[in-house]
């Protein structure tokens, strides 16, 4: 880490201390919970899809096992869902494991494609089992706690451990193999990377994160049911938004993104009436039209060609 | 093209950022109206639903407007829409920008069971008053929430109250039923209140499955469940499965003394629009229909229809009857203070095109409306109120002809 | 028997519906080696089109196809044009970026047929909508049955145009290999940009057939994306014959599965199949006939 960056860091960090000191309004705080929740799945996603190249359709299967594994808690056992943020990230590792078999055997549009089909398989059985989830009449929890600065100090150590833990593989040995493998698997097979391996290092950590995200997530809203956290469009699909807006294998990319996407959408959910997802598409493709690695990939790309050095991705080889 | 790209993502950015800061100036409000919230899906795929809702709300906004009515104490109601898409999340977070950001004294909406639940969690733990107009999971006021009222929907396994009243009455006689519906809250809770009926009475399900929403096809499950030979269909269906459903099933040939579908898609208009004759004889239980004997329910329905060119259903009703409700609610508060409306929401009794409405606690639900039921059959293509008795504005069919012998 | 019987004619019908949905999507895919979500939106577009010219007009849903297809071809090439092919000239980490675009065009085509149509649903009542065939005690939608046949047709057509015409002999080469296709003088935007809008005209036509049996809405789309995608793999990328068969395949395995395990888990059949065959058989139905 240079000296600027860490700097930067730690102003970041400052700031979003702070926050709370200086906006107490329950909403604001709110939508600051939200943008958190989706920079945790972001940078978690992040991890797999961009740094290792491994772009999945079925995030959605590990936030909804974090979810469940912290409803199904209180539903079953009657137990604070708060445990849920210890047990949900340890399930959606452990599902990650098999779907990590299955899937790594797979490359590019396949891999994305299977990954998705995992996702909906996922969402169909959590529907059916209704001995365990309670099916579709999903589980409702009443909430201890209802002051919004607990939440969103809780969300924030989990994002910052999420983005301590991605900064750290991303710059150990692990993360290197994790770019080469997507620049070129071939050339990584050939040099002796046990590329399945390596994307298995990056999925787990992914998962976990994610289903923490998850487990966070039944503790804040307090009702989930399979429709809604297993969901293709609005979880698994909208994490991809939320990195590519951002900007795709940049440390702070999701977060970015996942504060574009959530305030974006409220405004214009509250300004614009009933042409709000409308207007939001457009603003999408206008976006990913003109800043196609994303704000922050967009960012060092400008700072490289000021700098007069050879204009190449960030990340990238 | 590469030029003019930061230009225009700077203007974005810009634009963004006012917009922000506009939204989040809205907050203050004047001193001389009281807020009203109300939350919908205006967009994404239960927007139908959502958009009829709102019109019904202004609707009824307006003739009490014209008799004076929206002014309460030396304050006028006003009315403000909040999409929440159908997801969960944004009904989260309409429900605290309603709540801290325009302060409203109380809460409305609620399509969808998840919505609803969100939103009377979250009211719930404000102390905002919040009445219900559709969600109908059984949770939501059977949670002992004090500030979350329902009036106009009825606990998902209350639909078949009248139904079950005809089956006790001696006029419908069944062995064997098949049991089909949605996987969804709504669907779920009915058939676990079917289930119980019928084990009450000891009448044997010989069927019995749930289906996603969505299918072209449901003639594997409708074959399969031919083989069973039912006397009776109970479904659970949204709008345009339920005319799938039935018309697939005279394709097959399958009849049954008696097909009933449990609210939702089986009174709609689109419902009889798309599945044409096959949806003669079709009963469903209902909360409201426009030829019922509660005063005004024409009216609304004929207003309604010469105003937005659609006819409504019951979810129209509903919303159009809870604003008369929060009108009345307001008019009988001491102030607006959330105590004081929770007081006057307790103490409602007023009659709405829904029939009375009054909330009290009973088996477990609190602060719930003894609904009004129906069951209706479509005859002629009307939908005719068949049973209670005393409403009722045709005789039943029943058993029902076969497809063959009509 | 009968059960049976049944199960398996209504499979093979509904996967002939499928699979001209997702012939326009293997060819997409095969060429441009993208994943387009936006694939059901288009479908909704066409069958908004066809619902036009029916409520309108009074033109028949299958002539009305052909108006809805020239519609979509011409929308097709403009999407790809103006904003896919401009995003393929970009340098980017992730060529997925482009799956994002997809996703926007989604939203924008949804939420814009919301503006004009409302959320109401729609259908297009004929005459022939709920006749049958009895063959046995075993019976079969007319309707459906010419939805098969011309999906059967346009299968056939588009296999002919792909290996007997020049464009369509460029199309292949640019999906088997864009680079080594522009050395030998193809010029490729145009190639994609056809191709495009020949996946956005099959789209369609696989909507309008569906529309007399089925209902219409904005959200509509996302039936369609999913299942588009599991045929593709099954059959094969960018191969219209493995879409044909592997269309009917899903067909069979979703009706066989909701008849003798549960409606709710007939999805869960398709999808398990899907990734058995992503695992065992990775070039799809394909791989097999080449054998």
């Amino acid at each position: 880490m240079t000296k600027r960056n860490l700097l930067m860091t730690i102003a970041f960090i400052l700031v979003a201390v702070l926050i709370p000191v200086f906006i107490k309004a329950p909403y604001q705080m709110h939508i600051l919970i939200l943008v958190i929740i989706w920079a945790i799945i972001g940078t978690s996603w992040n991890l797999l899809g961009g740094y290792a190249g491994q772009v999945s359709f079925g995030h959605a299967a590990f936030f909804g096992v974090g979810a469940y594994a912290a409803g199904l808690l209180t539903f079953h056992y009657g137990i604070s869902p708060w445990w849920g943020m210890l047990l949900g990230p340890v399930a959606a590792a452990v599902v990650s494991l098999p779907i990590g078999v299955i899937c790594f055997r797979l490359r590019g549009p396949y891999f994305a494609l299977a990954m998705l089909a995992l996702g909906e398989i996922f969402r169909i059985v959590f529907l059916n089992i209704e001995a365990v989830t309670n099916g579709a009449k999903g589980i409702l929890i009443m909430p201890e706690i209802t002051s919004k600065m607990i939440y969103y100090y809780i969300a924030l150590g989990a994002l910052g451990l999420t983005l301590a833990v991605t900064y750290l593989i991303v710059n150990s040995k692990i993360g290197y193999y994790l770019v080469s493998i997507r620049e070129d698997q071939d050339a990584a097979t050939s040099l002796g990377i046990p590329t399945t391996l390596y994307k298995n290092l990056a999925l787990i950590p992914s998962a976990f994160f994610t289903g923490l995200a998850g487990a966070f997530y039944t503790n804040y809203v307090a009702f989930i049911d399979p429709n809604i956290v297993f969901n293709l469009t609005n979880v698994s699909v909208m994490v991809i938004l939320v990195v590519m807006l951002g900007g795709v294998a940049t440390t702070w990319g999701p977060t970015v993104g996942a504060g574009i996407y959530i305030l974006l959408g409220e405004v214009f959910r509250t300004t614009l009436g009933s042409a709000n997802v409308l207007i939001f598409g457009v603003l999408v493709c206008v976006i990913i039209l003109f800043v196609p690695n994303g704000i922050v990939g967009e960012l060092s790309m400008l700072k490289q060609l000021v700098s007069r050095r050879k204009a190449s991705v960030s990340g990238g080889i | 093209m590469k030029k003019y790209r930061w230009q225009i993502l700077a203007v974005l950015l810009v634009t963004f950022g006012v917009m922000l800061l506009a939204s989040g100036c809205g907050g203050g409000g004047s001193a001389d109206t009281v807020k009203v919230g109300v939350i919908l899906p205006l967009t994404g795929d239960q927007a139908m639903f959502g958009t009829m809702e709102k019109n019904s709300f202004e609707m009824a906004y307006e003739e009490l407007k014209a008799a004076g009515k929206t002014k309460v104490g030396d304050k006028e109601i006003q009315l403000l829409f909040e999409d929440d898409q159908g997801k969960q999340d944004v009904a989260k977070s309409a429900t605290e920008k309603l709540v801290n950001q325009n302060k409203v004294a109380m809460l409305s909406g609620g399509y969808s069971s998840a919505c609803s639940n969100v939103i009377a969690g979250s009211a719930q733990n404000m102390n905002m008053p919040f009445l219900v107009v559709t969600g109908s999971s059984d949770d939501i006021t059977k949670s002992g929430w004090q500030y979350v009222f329902r009036g106009t929907a009825a606990p998902a396994s209350k639909y078949t109250v009248s139904f079950w009243n005809m089956v006790d009455e001696g006029v419908v006689k069944l062995n064997n039923v098949a049991l089909i519906v949605e996987n969804t809250d709504f669907g779920k809770s009915s058939a676990d209140g079917f289930r119980d009926d019928c084990a009450k009475r000891g009448i044997n399900i010989v069927f019995d499955q749930s289906y996603e929403h969505g299918a072209i096809d449901f003639k594997p499950m409708l074959a399969n469940m031919k083989s069973t030979n039912p006397d009776m269909i109970f479904a659970v269906s949204y709008v345009m499965d339920a005319a799938m459903i039935v018309k697939q099933m005279k394709e097959l040939d399958f009849s049954t003394e008696l097909f009933v579908g449990g609210g939702a898609g089986y009174t709609m208009p689109e419902f009889k629009d798309n599945s044409g004759d096959a949806s003669e004889y079709i009963a469903s239980t209902t909360l409201w229909v426009p030829n019922v004997a509660v005063p005004g329910a024409g009216e609304y329905f004929e207003n309604y229809k010469n105003k937005y060119g659609k006819e409504p259903d019951y979810h129209g009703a509903q919303a159009y009857a809870t604003m008369y409700v929060i009108a009345d609610a307001l008019s009988r508060a001491n102030d607006f203070t959330s105590t004081e409306i929770q007081k006057a929401l307790k103490e409602t009794d007023v009659m709405t095109v829904m029939g009375p409405i009054k909330f009290e606690d009973w088996e477990g639900y609190t602060n719930q409306n003894k609904p009004n039921t129906y069951v209706v059959q479509w005859q002629k293509g009307e939908l005719e109120v068949i049973w209670p008795e005393d409403v009722k504005s045709t005789d039943y069919v029943y058993p029902v002809p076969k497809w063959n012998e009509r | 028997m009968e059960l049976f019987g049944q199960t398996v004619i209504c499979g093979i019908l509904l996967g002939g519906m499928y699979s001209l949905i997702a012939i326009g999507m293997t060819l997409i895919m095969g060429v441009m080696k993208i994943i387009n979500l936006a694939h059901g939106a288009l479908v909704m577009v066409g069958m908004y089109v066809t619902y036009l010219c029916f409520t309108y007009l009074g033109i028949d849903p299958y002539i009305g196809m052909f108006i809805a297809m020239p519609v979509l071809f011409f929308i097709g090439c403009l999407i790809q044009k103006y904003m896919i092919n401009r995003l393929v000239e970009v340098e980017s980490i992730l060529p997925e970026n482009q799956v994002l675009l997809t996703v926007g065009i989604m939203l924008v085509l949804t939420e814009g047929i919301r503006v004009f149509f409302k959320s109401d649903y729609r259908s297009v009542i004929t005459t022939y909508s709920s006749n049958t065939v009895f063959v046995g005690d075993m019976s079969i939608n007319v309707a459906m049955l010419i939805g098969f046949f011309f999906a059967m047709l346009f299968t056939s057509l588009l296999h002919l145009f792909l290996t007997k015409t020049d464009l369509g002999k460029s199309i292949r080469a640019t999906s088997q290999d864009r680079d080594a296709a522009v050395y030998m003088g193809v010029n490729s935007s145009k190639i994609t940009m056809i191709t495009f809008g020949i996946g956005s005209a099959l789209a369609a036509a696989g909507g309008s057939l569906l529309l007399p049996l089925f209902y219409l809405f904005p959200d509509i789309g996302h039936l369609f994306t999913a299942k588009a995608f599991i045929i593709t793999i099954l059959g094969g990328m960018g191969s219209t014959m493995g879409a044909a068969i592997g269309g009917m395949i899903l067909g069979i395995a979703e009706s066989l599965g909701a008849t003798y395990i549960s409606m709710g888990y007939k999805d869960v059949v398709g999808l398990v199949i899907f990734i058995l065959v992503l695992l065992f058989l990775p070039g799809g139905f394909r791989s097999l006939v080449k054998r």
